[in-house]
């Protein structure tokens, strides 16, 4: 087998396994759920407003907001994985810029806390 | 792997300072708005002054700094003159730019203190910018200056302030994407991002295997070049350029006309040595083509502006034409003659951006200001009239001011490597761009006024800096030997 399929071939076992393990819990759940059907149920979940809909329409800029702040935050999670993986290869100087950039982005977080974008009112 | 990483804070310290300030800033500002104690105080002056009192510190620091040869971080900054002295310049630049545009920040209702903390934020990218020596933070580092001055176009409360901000941003994000493109294609091609790898690969007489790749390489190039003349607003791709002067406040369109210019020269040019020298043929074809279209379209295209801020952007772009042609030229002396032009530019840029501050007068209040607003100005404030006639002419590039000779050395030097053609379309558009500066003479000196208004008295700050820029404008014609030792000093670092 070649270096690179021999490399890969976990993560392919693991996207097969993933692949399935999502299939059967979806199938479950709508297989052995009661399904009762409303109007509540059918709209769209916190999204605003509706997707299908003429787009010079008003929107609420709040929920921009949100999604941006839940994209800065998902970023951090994408640096931090690789990060707490190759830990014992990158030594201590490794881990203090990790920090920094942890320290960096509380700081956005108490700026945008004290400015009061979180809030809703 | 760990010694590599030792001793390096000590070159950074600097930029760390900055980069430390505009943090304990942002939580100092995020918290004395929002205290109910204090009764939600407006930060904007004191933000002013601190952000003056950081850019004074992190220039004395600069200016402290020990200047080795030195890569850091695993080559990806490096630390020399060039690098060194550029930082001096912009950051002393920038002090001056936010000291004489305070008073237009206080006027123009601009409430939030992150505007300061963004200018900081776009100085410490430029910062970041001057000394990086590797592609992948040379792209950070103009991202994050880019991002920062994006916010700032569109500060003001306008729309026309939201669609300069909107289209900067979007036309940026283009030519960023353009340039990573060209870093990608780069990097497939040599396996590495670093200038250092670049030139070592490329200099050398290179084998069978470099050469088949040398089209691809071009067309790399080519990339990263587009994006570069994008940021400077060289001419196929100034459309940004007016829209954005006009629409952003004032305050923000002094930092844009000044200030990026000088990290952004200094950064390609160094990218450019270390990687041009095998594709001289592509590059002075390519850099004469975009210098000839920025002086044609720069001067024509400000000859039907009514609008100042308008009319500076086109001049500002058929400047940009000339320090291209400069680095068309593609030797020692031209270098140098574009480092002298860039400091002298700045030089009148700073005088004219402070007539275009100090020009409120009791009608046009706080708008936009148009050419006739330059309407007999002597009148009622001879030593401005005199000024804007100083900087004006200098910008024109006439004799005995400090414009004629950098402009001078730099058709010289042109000349020197046998760019005729260019040359003389540069000279022709030069006598044309010659007729707006003195219309706006005439404007000054001779012109008819019907209506009644008085001249605001020049604010402090601005009168200052017109002093000390209408007599360098002077002086340097006179006696230029310590620029041109300095700019000297900046161009041996590129070619040695």
């Amino acid at each position: 087998m070649l270096l690179i399929y021999e490399e890969y071939f976990y993560i392919f076992i693991l996207f097969i396994v993933s692949f399935g393990l999502a299939c059967i819990i979806l199938g479950a759940s709508y297989f052995f759920s009661v399904q009762r059907a409303d109007t509540e149920k059918f709209s769209v979940y916190e999204c605003g407003f509706n997707p299908y809909e003429d787009s010079r329409n008003k929107f609420e800029i709040r929920f921009f907001l949100i999604a941006i702040l839940f994209l800065i935050f998902d970023l951090e999670a994408m640096f931090l994985f690789p990060w707490a993986v190759s830990l014992s290869q990158i030594n201590s100087f490794g881990f203090w810029t990790m920090l920094d950039f942890l320290i960096e982005l509380l700081i956005g977080y108490v700026y945008v806390w004290k400015i009061g974008a979180l809030n809703w009112t | 792997m760990e010694f590599i990483y030792q001793n390096n804070f000590k070159m950074f310290l600097p930029e760390i300072f900055l980069a430390l300030s505009v943090l304990i800033l942002t939580v100092h500002g995020s918290f004395l708005t929002t205290s109910r104690i204090f009764n939600f105080p407006l930060l904007t002056k004191s933000f002013a002054h601190l952000s003056i009192l950081v850019l004074a510190l992190t220039s004395v620091l600069f200016f402290n700094n020990v200047i080795p040869f030195m890569l850091t971080y695993q080559n990806s900054f490096i630390f020399d003159p060039l690098s060194c002295n550029v930082k001096k310049i912009l950051t002393i630049t920038s002090l001056f730019c936010l000291y004489i545009s305070i008073d237009s920040i206080l006027k123009n209702v601009i409430t939030s203190f992150e505007y300061f903390i963004l200018l900081l934020c776009a100085i410490l990218g430029l910062n970041l910018l001057i000394s990086s020596y590797d592609l992948l933070s040379l792209y950070l580092a103009l991202e994050l200056q880019s991002l920062c001055l994006y916010v700032l176009a569109s500060k003001k409360k306008s729309s026309f302030s939201s669609e300069a901000g909107l289209k900067y941003f979007f036309l940026g994000s283009f030519s960023s994407a353009v340039l990573l493109f060209g870093v990608s294609i780069l990097y497939g091609c040599l396996g590495t991002t670093n200038f250092e790898n670049f030139s070592l690969l490329l200099t050398f007489p290179y084998g069978q295997s470099l050469q088949a790749l040398v089209p691809l390489l071009e067309k790399a190039l080519v990339c990263i070049a587009l994006a570069f003349f994008f940021k400077v607003g060289a001419a196929p791709f100034h459309m940004w350029a007016p829209d954005v002067y006009e629409g952003s406040p004032i305050s923000s369109t002094i930092f844009f006309a000044i200030i990026p210019k000088i990290a952004l020269f200094s950064i390609f040019l160094r990218f450019f040595q270390s990687i041009f020298l095998t594709f001289t043929d592509t590059f002075i074809f390519l850099l004469s083509t975009v210098s000839l279209l920025s002086v044609i379209v720069g001067s024509f295209g400000a000859l039907q502006q009514k609008k100042l801020k308008r009319l500076l952007a086109y001049s500002s772009i058929s400047h940009v034409g000339y320090l291209l042609l400069a680095f068309a030229s593609n030797s020692l002396e031209a270098t140098q003659a574009l480092f002298f032009y860039l400091i002298i530019y700045t030089i009148t840029s700073f005088c004219i951006w402070s007539i275009v501050l100090s020009l409120d007068n009791s009608q046009n209040k706080s708008k936009n200001k148009t050419l006739t607003d330059f309407t007999l100005i002597v009148s009622q404030n001879s030593l401005l009239g005199f000024t804007s006639f100083l900087a004006f002419f200098s910008l024109a590039g006439i004799p005995p001011l400090a414009g004629f000779f950098a402009k001078m050395e730099i058709f010289i030097f042109a000349l020197g490597s046998s760019l005729f053609f260019l040359s003389f379309i540069a000279i022709l558009s030069s006598i044309i761009s010659c007729f707006f500066y003195i219309r706006l003479i005439k404007n000054v000196y001779f012109e008819k006024n019907h209506e009644n208004f008085f001249i605001f008295p020049v604010s402090r700050s601005c009168s200052l800096i017109l002093a000390i820029s209408s007599f360098l404008l002077v002086f340097l014609f006179f006696d230029p030997i310590l620029l041109l030792l300095l700019s000297q000093k900046l161009s041996l670092c590129l070619f040695f």
